[in-house]
């Protein structure tokens, strides 16, 4: 079954004083273990058209279907359940809490308030997505004391910790030197032979090429 | 059930961490509180413990609150119609007053006048004479020989019908209360006041008791000592024993008021009208006095203004304290806006998060509430230790829960009113931050 079906999705933004539109009229179908690579120009709308698709944020117009049900106008505690359940996230930034361990980085997304897991149950979960991505020997360190390979990776690990359906990465590896880009995307790329849909906003064509599509972002239209 | 305790561990780990993560400001804030709550609980804490003392003595003096009070007349035969109509009933109590001699034979009190005995010396004022023309000289002793002094003890003798510390709530300092179960006894038994103990302490033992109208000079027996709040020399008996030596008439002397004081419980309403008619019918004059004591009332406008203006300056230093852990609030929220932005992302409620923050801040509040009435309870024990001596009402104070209270409550405003607009902020964050970051 499609995953996820967007038809003529539209977003205007509103800005200091005129509203612009960024996206106007988005299609775009994916499908489990699917993968696409979204280029663009910077300011071409990339990461407002990954927010639509996390849920972060709602489209003015058009029909967004998941696994065949209509989350147009989702309301926020349902979207929040979602991007739970559903989605995985990877940004430019790794976000990860600097007060807090590599393993406990992964497990905060376990610790959301939606459903309950013991601590043991939570620890082995959150190793096991460290494991995936050859890391498991930095559970203890502290994000400061990684490299920004490994810092993204730890960031990959908590993306995937709840096995998502799908994996949005907004440039990951725009922070990252070229040896250590590919083999991040190349940890992205793995994730969909298990079934698991990527979507890969980047600037790189070498990374694009390593997904199953590309796709263009201009004038706020996906061709 | 499963879902909502879910939520609350999840919110209980990411409030922790978030302490633990920022335990200097945590510690800051706390300060910036600590003086605010410590002032609501010292002055809770100090009205409470003032308006209890003050509560004690006026309940000693005048009676409990709610009590009926009657000022009966004792002429006429109004003594013995008095004495027959509370005769047993259990809901109210008269009280005769009479004055008396206590000591040896033929000398004079010490303290002439029945007043205390540290004031003893002085006398009592002396007697004016006038005659038909408006001039008035002070009369001179009467007795060619003037009695000498020493040995004898001058004080008010309360005739009571019943325990009246059901009325008046006397603290017994030795001994028992006059016991009403038993017969009347021919040696009339006393409880005396503690300025008549000490008159008898510093002025040796009672041998006789003279009192005016009485048919002889009967011998008491001291049978405990109370603290009645009054001021001078005061003994208790049941008027029934005074009643062997002395007509009911004789029982309130006129020289020192003369009336009956009747105490009776709110309950004991048909006793007026009792008392009114069996007087009308008499020829009794009936319009005696009937008041309704309100202890409360007339203290709670002696102490209530002086409480609001200091409540007033504590709730100043209080929001001096908010606005720290309001300030340290937005400050922390706005250094967090990252995390809570990727907090959502991965699905965590905007409501979990608002709750969150301002459940650190309840805490934060809470825990120096704690602190505060902790410092209370510690610095009214130390002043109780230290100035008990110069202070009686200090002497073992029981911290007043009312206090306690106030404190918690001053907290827990506190932390909302610190927490809320943090809160609020927390939950506006936008999620797509973590992407233009
Ligand atoms: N909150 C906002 N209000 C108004 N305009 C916004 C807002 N956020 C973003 N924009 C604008 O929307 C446009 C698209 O932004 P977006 O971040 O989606 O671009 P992008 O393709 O991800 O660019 P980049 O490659 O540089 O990350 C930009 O021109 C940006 O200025
Ligand atoms: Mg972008």
């Amino acid at each position: 079954m499609t995953l996820i079906q967007l038809t003529g999705v539209t977003k205007t933004l509103r800005g200091q004083d005129e509203a612009r539109t960024i996206l106007s009229g988005v299609d775009l179908t994916l499908e489990p273990g699917e993968s696409v690579a979204v280029l663009g120009r910077s300011g071409s709308g990339k990461s407002t058209l990954l927010s639509l698709i996390g849920l972060f944020d709602r489209p003015d117009g058009g029909q967004y279907l998941l696994g065949g049900k209509d989350i147009t106008r989702v309301p926020e505690r349902r979207a929040a359940a979602l991007r739970s359940a559903e989605f995985g996230f990877v940004f430019q930034r790794f976000f990860l809490l600097k007060h807090l361990t590599a393993l406990q980085n992964v497990s905060m997304a376990l610790v959301n308030g939606q459903g309950w897991l013991p601590r043991r149950k939570r620890r082995t979960t959150a190793m096991e997505a460290l494991e995936r991505l050859e890391i498991g020997h930095l559970a203890r360190h502290k994000p400061p004391r990684l490299s920004g390979g490994e810092q993204q990776r730890v960031a990959i690990a908590r993306a995937l910790v709840r096995r998502p359906k799908i994996l949005l990465a907004d440039e990951p590896t725009g922070a990252l030197d070229t040896d250590t880009g590919n083999l991040v995307v190349e940890a992205l790329r793995a994730t969909t032979d298990e079934g698991c849909a990527l979507v890969l906003v980047t600037h790189d064509r070498d990374h694009a090429a390593k997904m199953s599509r590309v796709a263009r972002l201009t004038d706020g239209v996906l061709a | 059930m499963i879902r909502l305790s879910g939520r609350l561990r999840s919110s209980l780990i990411i409030g922790l961490q978030g302490i633990r993560a920022r335990k200097l400001r945590t510690l800051l804030s706390m300060v910036s509180l600590f003086l605010g709550v410590l002032a609501v609980v010292t002055v809770q804490a100090g009205s409470v413990i003032a308006q209890r003392a003050l509560l004690a003595d006026l309940e000693l003096q005048r009676g409990k609150d709610g009590t009926l009070l009657m000022y009966l007349p004792s002429e006429q035969g109004a003594s013995a119609i008095t004495l027959d109509a509370v005769a047993g009933r259990d809901d109210a109590v008269a009280m005769t007053r009479a004055q008396a001699i206590i000591g040896e034979p033929g000398l004079r009190p010490v303290n002439e006048g029945g007043v205390p005995i540290d004031q003893a010396g002085y006398g009592p004022p002396p007697q004016m004479v006038c005659d038909d023309h408006g001039n008035c000289v002070e009369q001179s002793e009467q007795d060619d020989e003037p009695k000498p002094v020493g040995q004898a003890v001058e004080l008010s003798l309360i005739g009571i019908t019943g325990d009246v510390r059901e009325f008046r709530p006397f603290r017994l300092e030795s001994g028992e209360f006059v016991d009403f179960d038993s017969a009347p006894s021919l040696a009339p038994r006393l409880v005396i006041n503690k300025h008549a103990a000490e008159a008898f302490a510093a002025y040796s033992v009672p041998a006789e008791m003279r009192i005016t109208g009485a048919s002889a000079n009967p011998t008491p027996l001291i049978v405990g000592v109370v603290d009645d709040g009054g001021w001078g020399p005061t003994a208790y008996v049941r008027a029934d024993e005074l009643l062997n030596w002395t007509e009911p008439a004789g029982l309130s002397d006129p020289n020192y008021g003369g009336g009956i004081e009747l105490l009776a419980s709110p309950t004991a309403t048909d006793l007026e009208q009792i008392l009114r008619s069996r007087f009308a019918a008499n020829d009794i004059p009936t319009e005696f006095q009937v008041e309704t004591i309100d202890s409360l009332e007339q203290m709670g406008s002696q102490i209530s203004l002086m409480r609001w203006i200091f409540l007033g300056m504590a709730a100043l230093v209080l929001l001096i304290g908010v606005a720290g852990i309001l300030n340290v609030g937005l400050a922390t929220v706005g250094e967090r806006v990252e995390e809570f932005a990727l907090r959502r992302a991965v699905g965590t409620p905007r409501f979990l998060l608002a709750g969150i923050v301002l459940a650190e801040t309840l805490l934060t509040g809470l825990l120096t509430a704690a602190a505060a009435i902790g410092a209370g309870v510690v610095g009214l024990e130390a002043a109780s230790r230290l100035f008990a001596s110069r202070e009686p009402f200090l002497a073992n104070v029981a911290f007043p829960w009312e206090a306690g209270v106030a404190g918690v409550i001053a907290g827990l405003v506190a932390g909302i009113l610190g927490g809320l607009i943090p809160a609020i902020r927390a939950a506006r964050i936008p999620i797509a931050t973590v992407m233009r970051a």
